[in-house]
């Protein structure tokens, strides 16, 4: 870790890319990942830069992909993730890859409203039958109070409005009652009542009742409770009214008939057309799938390739632009250790653009202070991560990253101290890091579980040093052990005290050791602080 | 409620708002917004403010009328949040804001009626964030008794109509006034609520709700030159929370032209310099813009005192302010004719 001591030498260059080349070269030094382009247009705005159309194209088709990612995630089928890195496609693949989007985008929009038109075909119907079931309890019991009215007085409530004894009963000779049925979302009930009340002031009579099950709005796909309601009124104008009214709440009219029989015929023809539907629903929903799940083998791959062209053109963006010689330059702050890799990766993009001429890079002198480039692999990025969280070091500064790799997880052993759970923790980390292959795939959004596989190798060490000092401690699971035995013993008593009096020594609550008696094993404890400070008074405050 | 105890139950409340103020765009952005010259850079630049990626998702090409929904969208996301979360007396005063946006539908959907429009269409027309539950219903109502008795009298507007109900039906002319009764009753309302309260939040909303009544006052005044209001009609119209109430206003009453109107506004220091130099002629700016650059002051000041709630109602205004500013752009842009670009009201 040599050159973990220090950052790296960066050194500022200046790339000359031919206009052919300058996409592929670029690409390969993305993949590199070893170069930072300055920016040579800093007074440009974002929509006046050269390649400002690619990226637009990039960002329609980054669009059209979250809109399917949204169906399959919808729908939730199981995106195809095999972490693998798709190169970054060429230019003319662009338009390609634009066509396909293209394509899955139209055909989902086609099949969604499609299955719009139908589910709210099928909402209607289902709509439709429970108003048939809920109205027939209306009617029905509106008959039952008749029976019991016959049998006794008739009170005002159990006349049935709609039979001829009721509206004798009521005066009317030759005045039907007219009403309508609908279905309306359950929230709204409360103002709907309220405001039918209000506006036809309480000349109208409404009796509703609830669905069961919730029902499948066609738009937005969520389940809503709704209820069934019907209302009863006389005359035209009311009617009007209570149209308009059941229209402001958007609640669904339906023309229910008035007689049992054209009910039953009714509900019967409903119950049909609803098996129908049924069976056309489920095979669009069958096709839907079957075009997700063709685009979600590869939606991750997209996502990735239309990423890189964006950052390609991002960086090609902040190229300047020399007519004069059809070519693009531009500054970038490099490793001096890694130049022969930036080279090769030049010459890798101009032989793939079939270019003939090659791309120059010049190392320049400047004043300005380079970037700080630490060079890390997996175990010591961890730390270095931490060390930057802090700040990050100035350019050539001592890095404290090598150091820390040891201060670190062993000031954190000197506060955790325990054998037994250090030994839980170290195998925890162990087994974080033999399995890292199998558990970095599975791309897990757990918050809590990415910061823990992040640290694994710290965590192995806080692990493995907090063994070391839990057996220094002599504390095992929050237990005190005693492994060797030790080295004090009790007949070292001041003298005068008690002497060698065992009686007196059983009674006394307290006593002192002599460390200046002869009377001892001569050997310190091998390893560690001797157990006999777990009997002292003051063992609570010591060590922690 | 004093500066000591506001944090208990407003200071993240308060954060946030200063939080989403640091948001709104600088004269840089504006400056960058006017040299767009198809809406799509106009989204390409508006994605590094604060509005981020809100216009990610639309397909192109993108028209106005879409950006105009994709801000106020995002504005109210954002006022409801606060809303949402906010407690007694703060949620009532959030409340209060929303009752003006109330009036406005209420209006827009009587208007709409009237002309025979499909209630269906006239809904997405209305502002969200003064939605209320019967406010589909408004159809039904032919006179302003029955709009109460049926529609409003559930509402929080309720009290605001008293003055309202005649059996008069509802046609062009009396829209307006019902308008201009019902706002200038909840203005004062909100003004007295507001006194209420107490505290700085007393002497930022107070002023800022006079100088919202005042202008009130005037715009009447002027508009309803040439019309058949009546001045004593007219009088009942002006909100009486402002400094002009009520030597200024009974003065507005008795003006016939916009030169009395003038000499009116000379009485008062803040107004004066309003008045100087509008007009409609090229260069200058018009009475209206004057008024916004009033307004945007008074609301950039609300910003400066801490522990009240006018920040809350600043912040609504400047970024209403802001919606404008970017939806008149896109207007010069998409038609190509820039002349007139300058004209927003820059507000940092």
């Amino acid at each position: 870790m040599g050159s973990l001591f220090r950052s790296e030498k960066v050194t500022l260059c200046q790339l000359f890319l031919q206009s052919e080349a300058a996409y592929n070269c670029v690409s390969e030094l993305g993949e590199i990942g070893l170069v930072q382009f300055r920016d040579l247009n800093p007074d440009v705005n974002a929509f006046q830069r050269k390649f400002v159309n690619e990226v637009r194209r990039c960002d329609e088709m980054e669009r059209k992909l979250r809109f399917l990612e949204k169906e399959i995630k919808k729908d939730e089928i199981p995106m195809l993730d095999t972490g693998d890195n798709p190169e970054a496609p060429q230019p003319r693949e662009m338009i390609d890859l634009e066509a396909t989007f293209e394509k899955l985008e139209n055909e989902m929009k086609e099949v969604n409203a499609n299955a719009e038109a139908l589910k709210r075909n099928f909402l209607e119907l289902t709509e439709l039958k429970h108003i048939l079931r809920k109205t027939q309890v209306f009617f029905e019991e509106a008959e039952y109070y008749t029976q019991a009215a016959s049998n006794g007085p008739m009170t005002e409530e159990s006349v049935n409005l709609l039979s001829d004894e009721g509206l004798t009963q009521g005066g009317q000779q030759a005045l039907r009652l007219g009403f309508v049925a609908g279905v309306i979302l359950r929230e709204r009930i409360p103002a709907f009542e309220r405001m039918l009340w209000r506006a036809c002031r309480g000349n109208v009579f409404l009796r509703r009742a609830e669905i069961e099950i919730p029902l499948e709005d066609p738009v937005t796909g969520d389940q809503v409770n709704k209820s069934v309601f019907i209302i009863f009124f006389q005359g035209e104008q009311l009617k009007q009214r209570v149209k308009k009214i059941c229209e402001g709440f958007r609640a669904t009219l339906y023309p229910c008939p008035e007689t049992q029989a054209e009910r039953r015929e009714m509900a019967i023809g409903v119950m049909t057309r609803i098996e129908d539907l049924n069976t056309v629903l489920s095979q669009t929903q069958d096709h839907r799938h079957r075009v997700l799940v063709a685009a979600a083998k590869n939606i991750k791959v997209w996502f990735n390739k239309v990423r890189k062209i964006k950052a390609i053109y991002h960086t090609l963006n902040m190229f300047n632009l020399d007519v004069t010689q059809k070519c693009l330059i531009s500054e970038c702050w490099c490793p001096v250790d890694d130049l022969d890799r930036i080279q090769a990766a030049l010459r890798r993009g101009t032989e793939r653009s079939g270019s003939s001429v090659p791309s120059i890079l010049n190392r320049m002198t400047t004043k300005q202070e380079p970037p700080t480039y630490n060079k890390t692999n997996k175990l010591t990025g961890a730390f270095q991560g931490l060390i930057d969280a802090y700040g990050v070091a100035t350019y050539r500064e001592v890095n404290p990253a090598p150091f820390a790799i040891i201060t670190f997880p062993f000031l954190f052993a000197i506060m955790f101290g325990d054998t037994g759970h250090g030994i839980i923790m170290f195998l925890f980390g162990l087994w974080m890091v033999v399995k890292e292959k199998s558990l970095g795939a599975s791309k897990s959004d757990n918050e809590i579980w990415n910061t823990f596989f992040g640290g694994r190798y710290l965590i192995m060490m806080m692990g493995l040093f907090s063994i070391y000092t839990g057996l220094i401690y002599n504390d095992i699971f929050s237990k005190s052990m005693n492994i060797f035995g030790s080295s004090w013993n009790a007949d070292i008593a001041y003298p005068g005290d008690m002497g060698n009096n065992v009686e007196k020594l059983m009674l006394a609550k307290t006593y002192r050791l002599n460390p200046n008696s002869t009377n001892w094993s001569k050997e310190p404890y091998p390893f560690g602080m001797d157990p006999v400070r777990l009997g002292a008074m003051s063992q609570s405050t010591f060590g922690l | 409620m004093n500066s000591v105890n506001f944090n208990i139950n407003f200071g993240y409340l308060e954060g946030l708002c200063r939080g989403f103020k640091g948001g709104i765009l600088k004269q840089t952005d504006y400056i960058n917004l006017v040299q767009c010259e198809i809406l799509e850079d106009l989204k390409l630049h508006l994605q590094s403010t604060d509005y981020g990626s809100f216009l990610a998702n639309e397909p192109s090409p993108l028209s106005v009328s879409v950006i105009d929904d994709k801000l106020k969208e995002k504005l109210v996301i954002e006022f409801q949040h606060m809303r949402i979360h906010s407690v007694e007396p703060l949620s009532t005063f959030l409340d209060f804001i929303t009752y003006g946006y109330m009036i406005d539908n209420i209006i827009l959907l009587i208007t709409g009626t009237l002309h025979q429009r499909d209630i269906r269409e006239l809904i997405p027309k209305c502002h969200p964030l003064g939605s209320f539950e019967q406010m589909e219903a408004i159809h039904i109502a032919n006179t302003p008794a029955e709009l109460y008795n049926a529609v409003l009298v559930d509402t929080p507007l309720a009290p605001y109509f008293m003055d309202c109900i005649s059996e008069q039906d509802l046609d062009e002319m009396n829209i307006e006034i019902i308008r201009n009764t019902l706002y200038k009753a909840y203005l004062e309302d909100f003004y007295k609520f507001c006194s209420t309260i107490g505290g700085s939040t007393t002497e930022v909303m107070c002023e800022a709700l006079a100088f919202e009544a005042d202008r009130r006052a005037f715009i009447i005044t002027i508009n309803s030159f040439g019309t058949e209001l009546t001045k004593d009609d007219r009088a009942k119209l002006y909100p009486r929370c402002g400094k002009l109430h009520p030597d200024g206003l009974a003065k507005l009453a008795q003006a016939d032209e916009y030169e009395q109107v003038k000499v009116v506004a000379d009485y008062y220091g803040e107004y004066k310099p309003l008045f100087d130099g509008a007009g409609t002629g090229p260069g200058e700016k018009t009475l209206e813009d004057r008024f916004f650059e009033k307004e945007v002051k008074i609301m950039m000041s609300a910003f400066m005192q801490q522990f009240h709630f006018g920040v809350f109602y600043a912040y609504l205004k400047l970024k209403e302010q802001e919606c404008r500013n970017i939806i008149w752009i896109s207007e010069c842009v998409a038609q190509k004719h820039k002349a007139k670009i300058d004209s927003y009201i820059p507000i940092f």
